[in-house]
């Protein structure tokens, strides 16, 4: 449907050149939500603009639908509205002369359509996104949940192959963007258009995506489906971008039945995801909300006693941070069903199946729990 | 209004009344004693009796239907003259990728500094059809019967305002080609649009109150302005408006000024004035309506010039040539000759320092100077001041009928220079045991008028910009009004304010019509001593009177440029 190779951006200005993407490859399946997920400044704009045409990228081809679009080396470069793309801005852009009806039919009278058809098809994409009572307000007088709709039927409407978004939900406020988020989730399935979806917000690529691209730096990390990546992330940079994350540093010091044997500060531990790495394994990855704390030594291994430092209640859940052997300590995250005062004595369990190791630079000094700021 | 919150209606209505006061007095009596005057017999307000003799005289005169259609034809002809090269500049200089943009910007906006009046001579020295030295070039070269060019022509008025318009065309309307969110564009390339269908359907319909705005500007002052109209139109008889009211005051047959029918005749072009000044407003506030910048993710891609890059530096260098370069050096030139003639090699050894020594010893020469300084900077100082006064209570603050004070600070927009002059004529004749007749301080009265809607316009728009929440926070750490004032708003908006400043500073000194109507033996300005010699038959002396007029104003709008560059809230407009 899309495919990305060795795309490569470099701005050049009078006097600097800066590289915002350096190398990137991807193949976007027909039908398949597919997102770009990364910190602010990896790139990810200047990928989904360089698909759209908005962009010329300094190398690299792309092809949609099979159909070559942009090759650097062949000087080929498709203007953006020959492109079978539409695309929905994190502004919005939604034009404040015209009217809502205005707005969605734009596309359709650029491609020509006669004016009847015209009218029937927008009633139809206005309805699609609950505006249908909407047609003919002036778009400026829309609330910001509204606008993100106009921008949605705008691009819906042109029925192009691909679907292109940056951050549309960025400028909502915290409970709309949930609501919207389903709604996104749910036309895109009833639709079935190949959706590229740009966004630095990982609840929102976990609960939409089929596929995840992990960039960073302007280099693809690591692609896969939401659970690959945050249950068997292959790289550190992913285990610390999506959901929060204590890293630990390890040495694996043997084999055991269900995983691989591996030393930390604070005791011997099973790491059941990706054994093989063996040796070069530098981290293991332990996720608060992956820890159960128990009461009676219900397992063998990987159970380990400590003391609660600090509690921090949030409603849906309680975050303990519990000193282990060694004074290390390690985030623990559990539902509000039993609750336990700082202080205490606590025994948890890690279950091997989640402990995932990693091969990364050995350094000290890593951050634990980086999560992604606002773009 | 910590202190005073209690004593409600007295704090409410405080700023009203001390503004409203001012400005009824800067604004409203001159309109009034104009209508009043019309009314009259004599034409002086004060006079005995009543009548409509001057309108019946005015209206059953086909000479003034001729004259509305000239002034019609010549503010229409120059707007849009003036309006196609400002927004091809400020496309241009905004939002495409023309080499050299710095460079662009300066030669585009320096043609300010050359005073109207002065760029009028220059293009007389040049295309006069007996002497111009372009016209001469020409005739030598391609070896032609007569003069291709005749400058003192309607077309020839036009031309060389539409010149003098241009900076003020770029400067309304470069913000609104800034401020467009490139994504509007972009949404509608990938929307299917080609690039004629996104300029019919989005950018132009975008842009349009932008334009609109800077087209009732230009009417405006092409309905009002003297300076042009009156160095090349006047000696060849083709008269507009401020001319010809000009010629009623001083000129008119008998030596007896015409008051009356002046009077008669401006409430008719006040009535269009108006008109005028209302679609500006309500094109200004849509388009701030249609400002959709959102912050996020902005970065303007600048529109491909390719082969056309250089071509349309080419056209902004021509531009510059023909609003600066050529008239100023032949004013240069003249301005070292004895006597006027065409540049040449064998004239080079006439070359002479004498007129400029003349202007520098010259008593009356150097009181000018004196005159102009004193009156440009208190001017532009009680502008200044009384603006952001005006802003503040208009923007900012809550007091009552504040639209009041809104509506009389923007009315003068619409009242030419020269009834202001003629307004205050009649207000200090009446009130002359002041001594204001005749001295500076009338000629501040009319500047503070005319430039009190430019001056409190713009600084709306820095208050406007200025969060609420920063004052609000000076006022819950426990600052007062004055402290909040002196310590949170002045500092952030004084560059902006400076800049304001030095806007009007410029323009007082270019300044002619009030001031020319207002002269008396001690108040004479510069470009009054200008107008003077050129129209007393002395062209070279007011060359070199010229030529430094022009260095004066460069530094100052140099200065007024770098003010606007380092002002985060924005500048001055217009
Ligand atoms: N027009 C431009 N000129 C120079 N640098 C740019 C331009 N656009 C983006 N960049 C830089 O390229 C990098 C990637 O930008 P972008 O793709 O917008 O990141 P993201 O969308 O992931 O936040 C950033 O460092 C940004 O500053
Ligand atoms: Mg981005």
């Amino acid at each position: 449907m899309l495919e990305i190779n060795n795309l490569r951006m470099e701005y050049r200005s009078e006097h600097v050149s800066h590289l915002a993407v350096d190398d990137i490859s991807l193949s976007v399946r027909p039908g398949e939500f597919f997102t770009l997920l990364g910190p602010s400044g990896c790139g990810k704009t200047t990928t989904l603009r360089s698909v759209a045409g908005l962009e010329t990228p300094t190398g690299g081809a792309i092809s949609i639908n099979g159909e070559p679009v942009f090759s650097h080396d062949r000087a080929l470069n498709v203007p953006t509205q020959k492109r079978d793309i539409s695309m929905v801005f994190q502004s919005y852009a939604i034009w404040p002369h015209m009217s809502v009806f205005g707005n969605v039919a734009f596309p359709l009278q650029a491609a020509g359509m006669p004016s009847r058809q015209v009218r029937s098809k927008v009633d139809d994409v206005l309805s699609l996104v609950g505006l249908a009572d909407y047609a003919d307000r002036s778009a400026t007088q829309l609330s910001g949940g509204q606008q993100q709709r106009v921008a949605v039927a705008r691009a819906f409407v042109k029925e192009a192959a691909i679907l292109l978004l940056d951050e549309p939900l960025s400028n909502l406020d915290a409970k709309l963007r949930e609501q919207m988020r389903r709604e996104m989730r749910h036309l895109q399935k009833r639709v079935g258009t190949t959706s590229i979806y740009v966004t630095h917000d990982q609840d929102e690529a976990l609960s939409l995506s089929d596929r995840i691209a992990v960039i960073d730096g302007g280099n693809l990390i690591e692609l896969g489906t939401p659970t690959e990546l945050y249950l068997k992330p292959k790289s550190t940079f992913t285990a610390s971008f999506i959901g929060q994350a204590d890293l630990i540093e390890c040495q694996v010091v043997g084999k055991a039945a269900d995983g691989a044997k591996v030393r930390t500060p604070f005791g011997e531990l099973i790491a059941g995801v990706h054994p093989h790495l063996a040796g070069s394994a530098t981290h293991v990855l332990v996720r608060p909300e992956c820890v159960e704390l128990i009461d009676a030594a219900t397992h063998d291994t990987n159970t380990f006693d400590g003391t609660i430092t600090s509690v921090m209640f949030s409603g849906k859940s309680v975050e303990y941070h519990v000193r282990l052997a060694n004074d290390f300590e390690i985030t623990v995250q559990t539902p509000p069903i039993v609750l336990r005062e700082a202080g205490a004595s606590v025994r948890m369990h890690i279950p091997p199946e989640r402990c995932v190791l990693l091969a990364g630079e050995r350094r000290t000094g890593i951050e634990p729990r980086q999560t992604a700021v606002a773009a | 209004m910590k202190a005073t919150a209690g004593s409600g209606f007295a704090a409410r209505w405080a700023p009203t009344v001390l503004l409203g006061g001012i400005l009824f007095y800067l604004v409203a009596v001159p309109l009034i004693v104009l209508l009043v005057s019309s009314v009259k017999p004599t034409g002086l307000p004060l006079d005995q009796g009543w009548t409509l003799s001057n309108y019946a005289r005015t209206y059953s005169d086909p000479k003034f239907y001729e004259l509305v259609w000239t002034t019609f034809r010549f503010a229409v002809g120059a707007s849009l003259l003036a309006l196609s090269i400002g927004v091809l500049m400020a496309w241009l200089v905004e939002r495409t990728d023309l080499p050299a943009k710095g460079l662009v910007r300066v030669m585009v906006i320096l043609p300010m500094a050359t005073p109207p009046l002065l760029l009028a001579i220059g293009w007389i020295m040049l295309l006069s059809p007996r002497t111009g030295f372009i016209n001469d070039v020409l005739v030598g070269t391609l070896g032609l019967e007569g003069a291709p060019f005749d400058i003192f022509s309607l077309s020839g008025m036009i031309f060389v305002e539409a010149l003098s318009l241009v900076p003020s065309t770029f400067l309304i309307l470069s913000p609104a080609f800034r401020n467009m969110d490139p994504n509007l564009e972009e949404a509608a390339v990938t929307s299917g649009a080609g690039f004629w269908l996104m300029l019919r359907r989005i950018v132009l319909p975008l842009l349009l109150p932008a334009i609109l705005a800077a087209g009732a500007f230009l009417m405006i002052v092409g309905f009002v302005v003297f300076d042009i109209p009156g160095i090349i139109g006047m000696p060849v008889g083709i008269f507009v408006l401020a001319s010809h009211i000009v010629y009623l005051a001083h000129d008119a047959a008998g030596g007896m000024s015409q008051y009356g029918l002046i009077s008669a005749i401006a409430v008719f072009f006040l009535a269009i004035l108006f008109l005028l000044a209302w679609t500006y407003q309500r094109a200004t506030r849509q388009a701030g309506r249609f400002v959709t910048v959102t912050g996020k993710n902005f970065r303007p891609r600048p529109f491909q010039l390719k082969g056309w890059r250089w071509p349309a530096f080419g056209i902004v260098v021509v531009y510059f040539m023909l609003a600066t370069v050529a008239p100023i050096g032949i004013l240069t030139w003249a301005s070292l000759m004895p006597f006027y003639a065409s540049p040449s090699w064998e004239m080079l050894q006439n070359v002479t320092l004498a007129n400029h020594e003349a202007f520098f010893s010259n008593r009356r020469a150097v009181q000018a100077a004196q005159n102009s300084v004193i009156i440009a900077v208190v001017a532009s100082t009680l502008v200044a001041l009384l603006s952001v006064l005006i802003s503040w209570t208009v923007v900012r603050s809550k007091a009552a009928g504040k639209k009041f004070i809104d509506i009389l600070s923007f009315m003068p927009i619409a009242i030419p220079g020269v009834m202001i002059g003629v307004a205050l004529i009649y207000v200090y004749l009446v009130f002359s045991w002041t001594g204001i007749y005749g001295s500076v301080w009338i000629i501040v009265i009319a500047y503070l008028t005319t430039y009190i809607s430019f001056g409190s316009r713009a600084t709306h728009g820095v208050m406007t910009q200025l969060h609420p929440d920063l004052e609000d926070a000076a006022r819950t750490s426990g600052a007062g009004w004055l402290r909040s004032m002196w310590r949170v708003i002045v500092p952030l908006t004084l560059p902006a304010i400076l800049a304001v400043w030095i806007w009007v500073l410029a323009h007082c000194m270019r300044e002619l019509s009030s001031a020319l109507l207002l002269q008396g033996n001690n108040n004479r300005t510069v470009p009054v001593l200008l107008y003077n010699y050129w129209s007393g038959g002395q062209p070279n002396r007011a060359a070199a009177v010229g030529v430094w007029l022009v260095v004066a104003m460069l530094v100052v709008v140099s200065l007024w440029q770098f003010l606007v560059s380092r002002s985060r809230v924005g500048g001055a407009k217009g």
